[in-house]
């Protein structure tokens, strides 16, 4: 209906502007009146055509000057416009009016190349403009309303830990806020199991705590070892205890209190443990690596402290080894943790010797169980040996006791220096991807025999219960530097066709970039960006990271 | 056109044109027509001279009799006049059918909607109709029987069978600007499919009830939106693998529901709830009539914030989940105890202990029962033999054997510890777990029917767990002051409490009644720190609460979202977003 009627309005349009615009043509009209025609009327319209000439110029003009007003901002939106040096020089000073204490702003280069440069990753990058070190949400909300009113960008910057390049600084410059000095443990309720901290905690630091009030409770996310909570958050990070715990997506984040781009304060929940009221704006912060706010308070939830034991179980070959694990997991028993180490890392091991063990140069799971008593902990064992022997496990050893079990799960903690010792003088890239479980022997596999014939060196090691998987690529120059880099892509792109994804928990940041929409699809990154741009317009927070470009993928 | 409907002035003037075909008609030789003067010899100008100088300019107008120029001149004017006239009544009645100004469909549209629909689904699925209008169909989708908000009947219910039919669904309703509501499993009880007024496009996800594929070695499985909890747990038991799905809201819930509402259940003390990690990946319809797949079967995936969790709690409004990739569990021997208390706190410290201890990940459920609905089961007869009526927890303990039983033997301490009463029930048998977890299950069909002849409003609120002997005590003292009987349930693991309050269907004044007495037990809450809802959802029913809970920062956060996701508001309207004034930017 609507359509028939549209049709009739532009039939008439068209006799209209046939009328207006070509009074000769008067053959193509349709009225009954005029059927019949003959030219002979051009002496009248001398006039006529100089009004019509007046009036479409008219039109025509302030239609184009509507479409020009009309474009403008499409543009200006498209492409964030920072300030100019001489703004970011404006901001600075009034950031050093705005935090008169000496430490708390700093442009001291070596300071502010530190906090745009890791040494554990070789992305390209350029340092901050300047430092400041907050001590509380409103010193976040103050810093946050400077770099918008000189539309500067803002990186935050917490342990340090991330692989990819979160914390580099942006081409044109921009504030780093450092939450270091945001450290303070705010409340503990042992009675709710939960915590409120402020973002610059660690982890480590948390347990400690719990552990030194006597507290029986724990924090159960356990990336990197100086890792923070708001970097934990940013990167949606996770570790070994994902197995038994989850990652950072799960529920251990009660709510957060964010500075959005706007400098408005949000707290996304309360403290209570479930709610069902609309969708979790908490979630948005996880793993949105500082684009979209940053994270100022934290309300975490604990877990009750277990019994723990590590037991170690060697295997012939990768797939006899995640096929034990998959029948272990299903059987429901406590596992905390289950590593798979590649013979060239027990290799490694064996040669770093920390522990003083010499280990068979298998493949080699580690396992720390986990259960509710030293019977449970010994029933467990008794599974995974079984099943483990069933899939051709071989040499099965379980800690005496909690000091042993210590000394053995540091040969899995050292594995990253373990590795390094392997070939002198090396650097490694460490990257990760995930797969489903089923398809993680493919990819080592797969992997290892891409290495092979790169001729390049990268031990394995990966959180078999969740198909996660690590490699540290080892290169000394330049050259094998390209390769690494190259079987690194080959690796994610392997990954990705598994319906895997291109980081299991190192996060996007400037090194995985290209490989979303691959992942996702343009749809699933076309609605992050809409999100991003929601929230964050002038493009202020952490940019440059996450987010493909808009013209490296066609749509 | 007849000439009826043209005015006055108007005809006169068609008159005169009409003439003039005539005459040019029959006058094929000369002489000229005496009405068409030469251009600057007009009969008249003398006259005209005299007469004041608007009125000399008529002559100008095509219908005029001392038009000064040719005929062919004449009618292009005329015609020219006619077109504008016809653009601009077809512009009047484009408006007035269709109009443009508010945000959705008029009834006509809708019309236009309801004919694009039958048109795109021809035939039936399971001997009822793909596109339904008929009058109880629709009341039936957009009403329930368990909750009391304002509800419309949608004006149309589709059921579609896959993805690409939802597409073709939404694209049309964008079309028309119709607004669509999502319908699965009906057991939501704040209103969250209720239709919209004027209209609404109910999208039915019954037919997409399959299960596409078991990964049993990744522990995943795929399945469409409509599929229900339940029935995909049967199937994994008899297909033997033992593995299950562990959220369990109301028996019929479907998973798109699920993950529309964000739910959860008893097992929550164990599992969490749908925000966890058990949603690996969906794939949505948005709005616009994209497709999206959130992420890939990974178990864990940290590139980038995870827009899975965007539609966990959304209620359908940023898209349609028409698939879902869910990790599953495995499944472990499970036995059920029983403990009583004199009073509630002594109760909850009870199993705050309990969690915190080592024994505590064992725990799969722990629920509360009230007095009140202890002597609502007994009442009702449900339970095979009549129990105390104090405050009791139901646990559920999941694990081996021995681990269940040592467990056991700590609950037992444990609440032997904060003054348990009377004898600690442990069902050693399946057969006796079965039966002493009914009388916690039975919950509503007990308080329904030891008050025969009454009606129950269900809500539930949810606060840290140390703060939930207040809340219960401070909502009891409130109930018997205003004289309403009510039973309360609570998971409590969780600090998350159900009241069931009792009122009479013929008593209008009670009703009036209990909603204020749920007002105030969602502020009491709020002011506990905790939520105005643990798993019901916001949907009609909660939504002025929210900006209370969340700050009206957040609130906002959600409605940028939404606007930046669904910026024409076709999905499921009305719901969840509070109707706060839009504030300046």
């Amino acid at each position: 209906m609507q359509r028939r009627l549209l049709s009739a309005r532009t039939q008439s349009i068209s006799v209209i502007s046939r009328n207006w615009h070509c009074p000769r043509t008067q053959g193509r009209l349709r009225f009954a009146s005029t059927s019949s025609t003959s030219a002979s009327n051009t002496s009248s319209l001398s006039g006529r055509t100089i009004l019509l000439l007046a009036g479409s110029s008219l039109i025509s003009g302030a239609l184009g000057f509507a479409w020009a007003n009309r474009s403008q901002p499409v543009v200006s939106s498209s492409k964030p416009q920072y300030g100019s040096a001489k703004d970011f020089e404006k901001a600075i000073s009034e950031l050093k009016i705005a935090f008169p204490d000496e430490d708390a702003v700093s442009t001291d280069p070596d300071d502010v190349y530190a906090h745009g440069f890791s040494v554990n990753d070789y992305h390209p990058g350029t340092a901050h403009s300047v430092v400041v070190y907050p001590k509380s949400t409103e010193d976040v909300v103050k810093i946050v309303k400077i770099a918008n009113k000189y539309r500067m960008p803002i990186v935050a910057y917490a342990g340090a830990t991330s692989l990819e390049g979160q914390f580099r600084g942006y081409s044109a410059g921009g504030i780093c806020v450092d939450t270091a000095q945001m450290n303070q443990i705010l409340q503990i309720n042992e009675a709710d199991s939960d915590m409120v901290c402020q973002p610059g905690v660690g982890w480590v630091e948390i347990n400690e705590t719990l552990h030194e009030k006597g507290i029986p409770l724990f924090f159960p996310i356990d990336p990197a070892l100086s890792a923070t909570l708001g970097g934990m958050i940013s990167n949606g990070c996770s570790g070994t205890n994902a197995v038994r715990y989850g990652t950072a997506k799960g529920e251990w984040f009660l709510n957060v209190t964010v500075v959005l781009p706007s400098g408005e304060v949000i707290k996304t929940r309360r403290r209570s443990r479930k709610s069902a009221a609309g969708f979790d704006t908490t979630k948005l912060f996880i793993g949105a690596e500082g684009t979209l706010g940053i994270i100022t308070e934290v309300t975490i939830r604990l877990a009750p402290v277990l019994p723990s034991t590590v037991a170690v179980v060697h295997f012939p070959d990768v797939r006899r080894a995640c096929e034990a694990v998959k029948d272990v997991m299903n059987k429901g028993v406590g596992i905390q943790c289950v590593e798979i180490l590649d013979d060239l890392f027990m290799t490694a091991i064996n040669n770093f010797g920390q522990s003083g063990r010499v280990w068979p140069t298998k493949d080699t799971l580690f396992f720390k169980l986990q259960g509710h008593s030293a019977a449970s902990l010994k029933e467990s064992a008794k599974v995974v040996r079984e099943v483990a022997e069933k899939h051709g496990g071989f040499g099965f050893q379980l800690a005496k006791n909690d000091e042993e079990a210590e000394n053995i799960w540091t040969d899995r903690k050292n594995a990253h220096y373990a590795g390094l010792a392997l070939v002198p003088g090396c650097r490694p890239l460490a990257t990760d991807v995930c797969v489903p479980v089923s398809r993680l022997p493919d990819l080592i596999y797969e992997t290892q025999k891409d290495l092979k014939n790169s001729g390049i060196m990268a031990p394995i090691v990966g959180h078999v219960g969740d198909g996660n998987f690590h490699a540290q690529i080892l290169f000394t120059t330049d050259a094998e530097y390209q390769i690494a880099k190259e079987v690194s892509a080959r690796l994610v792109h392997r990954a990705i066709a598994m319906d895997g994804t291109c980081t299991g928990e190192h996060g996007v940041g400037l090194g995985k970039r290209q490989y979303l929409v691959e992942e996702l699809g343009a749809g699933t990154v076309g609605l992050m960006k809409t999100v991003k741009k929601a929230l964050d317009p002038l493009g202020l927070f952490n940019p440059g990271k996450l987010y493909p470009d808009d013209d490296s993928n066609s749509k | 056109m007849s000439l009826s409907s043209i005015p006055r002035w108007f005809s006169k003037a068609q008159l005169g044109s009409s003439k003039l075909i005539q005459s040019r008609s029959l006058a094929t030789k000369p002489p000229r027509p005496t009405f068409s003067p030469p251009r600057n010899a007009s009969p008249n100008s003398s006259s005209a001279n005299s007469r004041p100088r608007f009125v000399e300019f008529t002559r100008y107008s095509p219908w005029s009799r001392d038009f000064p120029y040719s005929w062919r001149t004449r009618a292009l004017l005329q015609s020219a006049v006619y077109a504008v006239g016809i653009v601009l009544a077809t512009n009047y009645v484009d408006s007035v059918w269709f109009p443009k100004d508010t945000a959705y469909a008029s009834p006509r549209e809708i019309k236009v909607a309801i004919e694009k629909l039958k048109q795109a689904f021809p035939g039936e699925q399971d001997g009822e109709e793909r596109v339904s209008t008929h009058p109880d169909v629709l009341y039936e989708h957009g009403s329930s029987e368990n909750s009391y908000h304002p509800a419309s009947p949608h004006s149309v219910v589709v059921r579609p069978l896959s993805t690409e039919d939802v597409v073709t669904i939404v694209k049309i309703s964008s079309e028309c600007r119709v607004p669509v509501v999502v319908y699965s499993g009906a057991t939501s009880l704040e209103g969250h499919y209720s239709g919209f007024s004027p209209g609404s496009i109910c999208i039915d996800m019954s037919g997409m009830d399959k299960i596409l594929e078991i990964n049993e070695a990744d522990s995943d499985l795929i399945c469409q939106a409509g599929a229900r909890w339940e029935d995909i747990n049967d199937t994994l038991k008899e297909k033997g693998i033992p593995l299950f799905f562990p959220l369990d809201p109301a028996p019929g819930a479907t998973i798109g529901g699920m993950i529309g509402t964000g739910c959860s259940g008893t097992n929550a003390v164990r599992y969490g709830t749908a925000r966890a990690e058990w949603f690996l990946n969906l794939t949505v319809v948005l709005p616009n009539g994209e497709v999206i797949k959130t992420r890939r079967r990974a178990r864990k995936s940290a590139a980038g914030f995870d827009t899975t969790k965007l539609f966990v709690g959304a209620e359908g409004t940023l898209g349609v989940v028409t698939e879902a990739t869910l990790r599953l569990a495995p499944r472990l021997p499970t036995k059920v105890a029983m403990a009583q208390f004199k009073n509630v706190e002594q109760a909850v410290s009870a199993v705050q202990d309990i969690l915190n201890s080592p024994y505590g990940p064992l725990i799969q459920c722990v629920e509360l029962l009230d007095d009140n609905m202890m002597q609502a089961i007994n009442t009702a007869g449900f339970a095979s033999k009549p129990l105390p009526v104090l405050d009791t927890l139901f646990f559920k303990i999941q694990g081996d054997q021995a681990a269940v039983d040592l467990c056991a033997k700590t609950i037992s301490n444990v609440v032997k510890a904060h003054g348990s009463i009377g004898k600690f029930e442990f069902a050693k048998t399946d057969e006796e777990a079965e039966e002493l977890w009914q009388n916690r299950k039975y919950a509503l069909t007990s308080t329904l029917g030891a008050n025969p002849g009454t009606r129950c409003w269900t809500t539930d609120v949810c606060v840290p767990v140390s703060k939930l002997p207040e809340l219960a005590y401070g909502t009891k003292k409130d109930l018997a002051e205003v004289g309403l009987r009510s039973t309360i349930v609570g998971h409590v693991g969780d600090g998350n409490f159900h009241a069931l309050i009792v009122f009479s269907s013929d008593d209008s004044s009670e009703l009036e009644k209990v909603k204020a007495v749920v007002h105030r037990l969602v502020h009491r809450a709020l002011s506990l720190d905790g939520t105005c809802t643990g798993e019901h959802g916001v949907g009609v029913g909660k939504k002025e609460y929210l900006v209370e809970e969340l700050g009206e920062g957040t609130v906002q956060l959600m409605k940028s979202i939404k606007k930046a996701v669904d910026p024409m508001g076709l999905m499921n309207p009305g719901k969840l977003y509070p109707d706060i004034p839009e504030k300046t930017k």
